[in-house]
């Protein structure tokens, strides 16, 4: 039997953590550690789920969205600042399980449980996140997409927690999606899911393209080739079907208990395929519209002289 | 080494003692005697344990206790005091939504958390609202039903209950 220790201060935590962090499991939602028990050697469950500095959702000094690790992932997708600047974070968290998990589980958790299946993962890369790591001897700063060393595995030393997740923000108008496929819809973990985050551009053109693929590979896995062939060019259906294609092949997938390799091969190319066909709707939709508007008000003028 | 543990639990204050990996859906069944409240998959992915923590709508086989302390905790109890049931619960029992009854707490606990968030939900919004509650029964159309029933009768009476 493992014992229990609440604690309030981040101080304490880093201090607990120096002494004792091998034999420690971090708490926060408990939806992955009640699931999956921490290894036995891990004896003290250390509950970190009041630690105010641990929480919230805001800018920091250097103007980039601050979320707190135990932000939940109901939060992420309801805060104001997430809508605004970082829409593909949102649509991944409101991706992760059920209301009653979103309302539970945290982000700080979906990155330390290091599952190459976490759906906040690819979105986070395609962000350009970083992770702030305290530890008693001070904190550090690691891109996202450095934070994992294999399933499982991470960069965290046994003393170190995450403490938030920052976002540069990203201005200008922003095309995203986040697609998954897994079990059942509304409830389940990912067997591949991408992400994709871009700037619209005129002439249903994106730039700035980042694309990201989880749970196909052993870590998060950006796919540069996809961005290549989309950055700056007019979004076709024929362009879509390319960029899939890139997925496809950059694709590294393993069978598991989940899913098969060769279902996560093909099944990413019809995720990112799906998404861009929907912003490629919206972006003409925007389009029709922003003509229909010029066109009225054209007329208008001509009425009035 | 057991922990203290202070909760209200459905409006009255109540201690327990639990173990340091004791899950709340045990705390309430067994030790608070309230079993309403089922445990079906014990992993998160039933939903038949649902119960609001203060206030949001969580699988209390995926909460420890012991993180509870101070907590509010309302549960399918909560929704009838004295045994009179709520209209909610009314009509889940005019509209069928109710076969074996096992999954009837949770779905009733996450229609509770879906009507205090939105007064007229759409059918969408129901669905989501439901989307983490298993039912091996009724096919989930008399219970999405009663839902929406439920809704327009509060908006009928301007959203008394
Ligand atoms: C039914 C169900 C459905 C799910 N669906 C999804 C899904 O669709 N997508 C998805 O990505 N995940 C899913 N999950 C997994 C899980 O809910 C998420 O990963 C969640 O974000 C974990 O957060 P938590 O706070 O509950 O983590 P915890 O269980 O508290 O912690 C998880 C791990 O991270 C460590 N940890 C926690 N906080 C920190 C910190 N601040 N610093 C360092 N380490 C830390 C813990 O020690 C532990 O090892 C699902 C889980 C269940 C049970
Ligand atoms: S028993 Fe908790 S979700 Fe199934
Ligand atoms: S009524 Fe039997 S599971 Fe829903």
């Amino acid at each position: 039997m493992p014992s229990f220790l609440s604690l309030t201060s981040l101080e304490d935590v880093a201090e607990m953590l120096w002494a004792e962090g091998p034999t420690c499991a971090l708490v926060a939602g408990g939806t992955d550690l009640l699931v999956r028990a921490p290894r036995p050697e891990r004896t003290l469950w250390l509950d970190i789920s009041r630690c105010a500095e641990l929480a919230g959702i805001g800018l920091d000094a250097q103007g980039r969205l601050r979320v707190g690790a135990l932000a939940c992932h109901q939060e992420v997708v309801e805060h104001p600042l997430v809508r605004r600047h970082a829409r593909l974070l949102g649509l991944a968290c409101a991706s992760v399980g059920s209301l009653q998990i979103r309302n539970r589980g945290t982000l700080g958790g979906n990155l330390g449980n290091a599952s190459p299946a976490a759906d906040t993962l690819p979105a986070l890369v395609c962000l350009g996140a970083s992770v702030r790591l305290v530890a008693r001897q001070g904190a550090r700063e690691v891109p996202v997409s450095e934070l994992y060393t294999g399933p499982g595995q991470t960069v965290l030393r046994p003393d170190e927690l995450i403490e938030s997740v920052r976002v540069p923000l990203r201005r200008g108008r922003a095309a995203a999606c986040f697609k998954k496929a897994g079990q059942r819809k509304g409830m389940c973990c990912s067997k591949a899911s991408v992400a994709l985050d871009a700037r619209v551009r005129p002439g249903l053109r994106l730039v700035d393209v980042r694309v990201a693929m989880g749970a196909v590979a052993p870590t998060v896995l950006g796919v540069p080739a996809a961005e290549a062939l989309l950055e700056g060019q007019r979004l076709s259906p024929r362009l879509i079907a390319q960029a899939a294609e890139a997925c496809v092949a950059a694709a590294r997938p393993i069978d598991d208990l989940r899913s098969s390799a060769g279902y996560r091969r093909a099944v990413v190319g019809a995720l990112l395929s799906e998404g861009l066909l929907e912003i490629l709707e919206r972006l003409r939709r925007a389009e029709r519209r922003a003509e229909g508007l010029r066109r009225a008000r054209r007329a208008r003028g001509r009425g009035r002289r | 080494m057991a922990v203290s543990v202070n909760l209200k639990l459905n409006g009255a204050a109540c201690r327990f003692e639990v173990e340091p990996d004791e899950r709340l859906v045990e705390t309430v069944r067994e030790k608070a005697g309230l079993t309403g409240t089922k445990l079906g998959c014990g992993v998160g992915e039933c939903g038949a344990c649902s119960v609001l923590l203060d206030g949001k709508l969580v699988c209390a086989c995926l909460v420890l206790a012991a993180q509870a302390d101070g907590c509010e905790v309302f549960t399918v109890e909560g929704l009838a005091p004295g045994g009179r049931l709520s209209d909610l619960q009314r009509a889940f029992v005019e509209e069928g939504a109710v076969q074996c009854g096992y999954c009837t707490p949770g779905m009733l606990m996450a229609a509770e958390a879906l009507l205090r968030r939105h007064k007229r939900p759409t059918g969408e919004q129901i669905r989501q609202g439901l989307a983490g509650n298993l039912c091996r029964c009724t096919g989930y159309t008399k219970i999405v039903a009663a839902v929406r029933k439920v809704a327009k009768r509060r908006a009928a009476r301007g959203g008394r209950r």
